[in-house]
């Protein structure tokens, strides 16, 4: 009699550790997994274009477009602050000195010393080329839609040379102003971007944004060099060398203005 | 001249007629292509200039235009006007409009992932569209917008193929606010639509009003008001209804908007004339030799008649009643001819291998030849009485023989 109680009792206990253990497991997988996922993907996102933009940022890069039969360099001087203002302008070649963008709100300038004119970009000529390069005006003006037009996905995690690296899959919403099928973006676990991947909505990779060196300057870690490149064309790249950056520094308030652009005062 | 002369008269022309067969036959034939020609030229010249004007009008003209001031000039999203009031409701919802729809158009750019090109972006309600313009029913792959609230998007054939996209991907429109700052927007292509020419196709992207309206901040203001009546020859009263209706904004008929389309209907017109006229002349010369030939043949014969006492006036009207008798014949035969080339091109006769040099001029490489009683009518009427002025002359030479010198000519 006694022994069949216990018994009872045992096998009550058993399914009941049993139960807590399933309730236990299905609010780890409803609860934890899939929000912290998609959570942990768009902080990291958010962290990594924070971490890239910083609070305000000036550095001088070299851009350098190559085709099949010709190959440039531009050296180019960037301001930015915040999210909405940045600005632009080339130093050399002669040729090119003083043409400069000036970006403010996701409205776009440019501004050419030979015409003397500053233009509005209009919305038409958001996909062409910037200065010549493999990024379209709009790839210029736009980085940010990244944070706010898409569902993001971690979807992996590799290792590189001893570090972590997170690697998340951005899909756009349906009426995000976005061409792409998915984005995949490669994160440093020091928040810098490593690869980010353009692909078409049949999936196929169009093409390809990667960090070829990554160096500290300015006080932290970031990408030196970056090249980007249509799958399709593979003799055609643009890279973007740093030489020179400093971050989280003071910039006046008419840094970013058109007057600015037209007349530099740096 | 009395009933038994004109018989008698109607009897010699008649066997005078077939004194000569062959050179007759040979004269017939020649009417008989001249009116065959006339008719079935013209029937497809007006088969093609009907075609463009239904495609002009189908291809989101309608019969009259209600615009902003300006926006002719300039179809700018700054010449938006307000949606339509009552009054120009109550103007538009009567018996003779047929249909009648508000539309957002505006100049933007689509892009897909590997391509971008300029279109007009037309924003529709898709129910007022019906029997107005071609998009009603040109969606031949995936499906029509729904409501004006329909979130896809409508590409024609030719640009999904140019943007390297199909039914079912995403693209972007991208266009300038009301505030005049970049609007842009993800769609998906819900339905593709083929048009008869290549430039609709590539020139126009169509999403659901609301949706337009909202992207572009423009609240319930709309870009134009088209409309289609029942007889686009009777715009009259619709417009000034409309004008009335409408004060301070630009009402215009469809042969305001579109001049060209008018200009070219004039040109045809005119090259038809040219060519009945030039049919004509071709036709008269042998119409005049054959019958000039039959009065020299009967110098002698005619010489008789006079001799006899029949007057020169009916000599003329036996030379004249014997042109009509050939022109009638031909004309019977070249109609019945034109008949059976039109109505064997049915179907229309696809002029397809051409269609790119045809498109230039807005046709469609498909004519379904269209036949008008004016057209025929004119045809026919140019060659009998042209015909019949060009035999005065041998019918005068006829009537002018001094009997006794055309007796005894040898």
């Amino acid at each position: 009699m006694m022994l069949k109680v216990t018994q009872k009792c045992v096998g009550r206990i058993m399914f009941y550790k049993l139960g807590c253990q399933l309730a236990a497991l299905l609010l780890y997988v409803c609860a934890t997994v899939q929000p912290s996922y998609a959570d942990e993907a768009v902080d990291l996102i958010k962290a990594a274009i924070n971490y890239w933009r910083d609070v305000s940022s000036y550095s001088v890069v070299d851009m350098t477009i190559h085709r099949p039969d010709w190959q440039r360099t531009m050296t180019l001087r960037v301001w930015t602050r915040g999210e909405k203002r940045s600005l632009v302008r080339v130093t050399a070649p002669a040729k090119d000195a003083g043409n400069g963008t000036l970006l403010v709100d996701n409205k776009m300038w440019t501004f050419s010393p030979k015409i003397n004119r500053v233009i509005r970009i209009p919305s038409s000529m958001m996909y062409q080329s910037w200065m010549g390069s493999d990024f379209s005006n709009n790839d210029v003006a736009r980085s940010d839609d990244l944070v706010y037009q898409y569902t993001h996905k971690l979807i992996g995690t590799e290792n590189r040379e001893g570090r972590k690296v997170f690697v998340v899959e951005s899909v756009p919403f349906d009426s995000a102003p976005v061409v792409w099928g998915k984005e995949v973006i490669k994160i440093r676990d020091d928040y810098v971007m490593l690869e980010h991947a353009f692909y078409d909505q049949d999936m196929v990779l169009v093409k390809k944004m990667v960090t070829l060196e990554v160096k500290e300057m300015g006080g932290k870690q970031i990408a030196k060099l970056e090249r980007m490149q249509k799958m399709d064309k593979p003799d055609e790249w643009t890279q973007i060398l740093v030489i020179e950056a400093r971050f989280g520094i003071n910039m006046p308030a008419t840094t970013f203005t058109l007057s600015n652009l037209r007349n530099p005062r740096q | 001249m009395s009933a038994l002369n004109l018989g008698l008269l109607y009897t010699l022309a008649w066997r005078n007629v077939w004194r000569n067969r062959r050179r007759t036959l040979v004269i017939l034939l020649a009417i008989a292509l001249g009116i065959w020609s006339m008719v079935t030229l013209a029937a497809l010249m007006r088969g093609m200039i009907e075609q463009q004007v239904l495609n002009t009008i189908k291809n989101l003209t309608g019969h009259i235009q209600v615009h902003a001031m300006g926006y002719r000039d300039d179809p700018a999203i700054d010449n938006s006007m307000p949606p339509p009031g009552a009054a120009i409701l109550e103007a538009v919802r009567t018996e003779d409009v047929r249909a009648w729809a508000a539309r957002v158009r505006v100049p933007a750019v689509v892009a897909s992932e590997r391509e971008s090109a300029g279109v007009t972006l037309v924003g529709i309600d898709p129910e007022a569209e019906q029997g107005l313009s071609f998009i009603a029913d040109a969606v031949t792959e995936g499906r029509r917008l729904e409501s004006a609230a329909d979130h896809g998007l409508l590409l024609g054939r030719k640009l999904a193929e140019r943007l390297e996209t199909r039914l079912g991907k995403r693209v972007v429109l991208m266009s300038q606010d009301i505030d005049n700052d970049i609007a842009d927007r993800g769609f998906r292509v819900v339905g593709i639509f083929d048009a008869d020419m290549e430039a609709t196709e590539t020139g126009y992207v169509f999403v659901g009003s609301t949706i337009a309206q909202d992207m572009l901040k423009l609240g319930d203001r709309v870009s134009q008001l088209a409309l289609v009546v029942d007889d686009r020859d009777n715009l009259d009263a619709v417009l000034q209804r409309l004008t009335d209706a409408a004060p301070g904004l630009d009402v215009q008929p469809w042969t305001k908007l579109e001049p060209m389309l008018v200009l070219i209907v004039k040109m045809y017109d005119g090259f038809m004339m040219i060519w009945f006229v030039v049919v004509f002349l071709a036709m008269s010369f042998g119409l005049v030799n054959t019958l000039l030939m039959a009065v020299f043949e009967r110098t002698r014969e005619i010489g008789l008649f006079q001799a006899l006492g029949m007057r020169p006036r009916l000599m003329l009207g036996q030379v004249l009643l014997e042109s009509l008798t050939l022109l009638m014949i031909g004309v019977v035969v070249g109609n019945v001819c034109a008949w059976a080339t039109i109505a064997s091109l049915d179907e229309g006769l696809n002029l397809s291998a051409f269609a790119q040099g045809f498109e230039l001029y807005g046709l469609s490489s498909i004519i379904y030849p269209l036949v008008t009683a004016s057209d025929v009518l004119t045809a026919n009427l140019v060659i009998i009485v042209l015909g019949l002025i060009a035999s005065l002359y041998p019918a005068w030479h006829a009537a002018r023989y001094v009997p006794v010198e055309a007796i005894t000519r040898t």
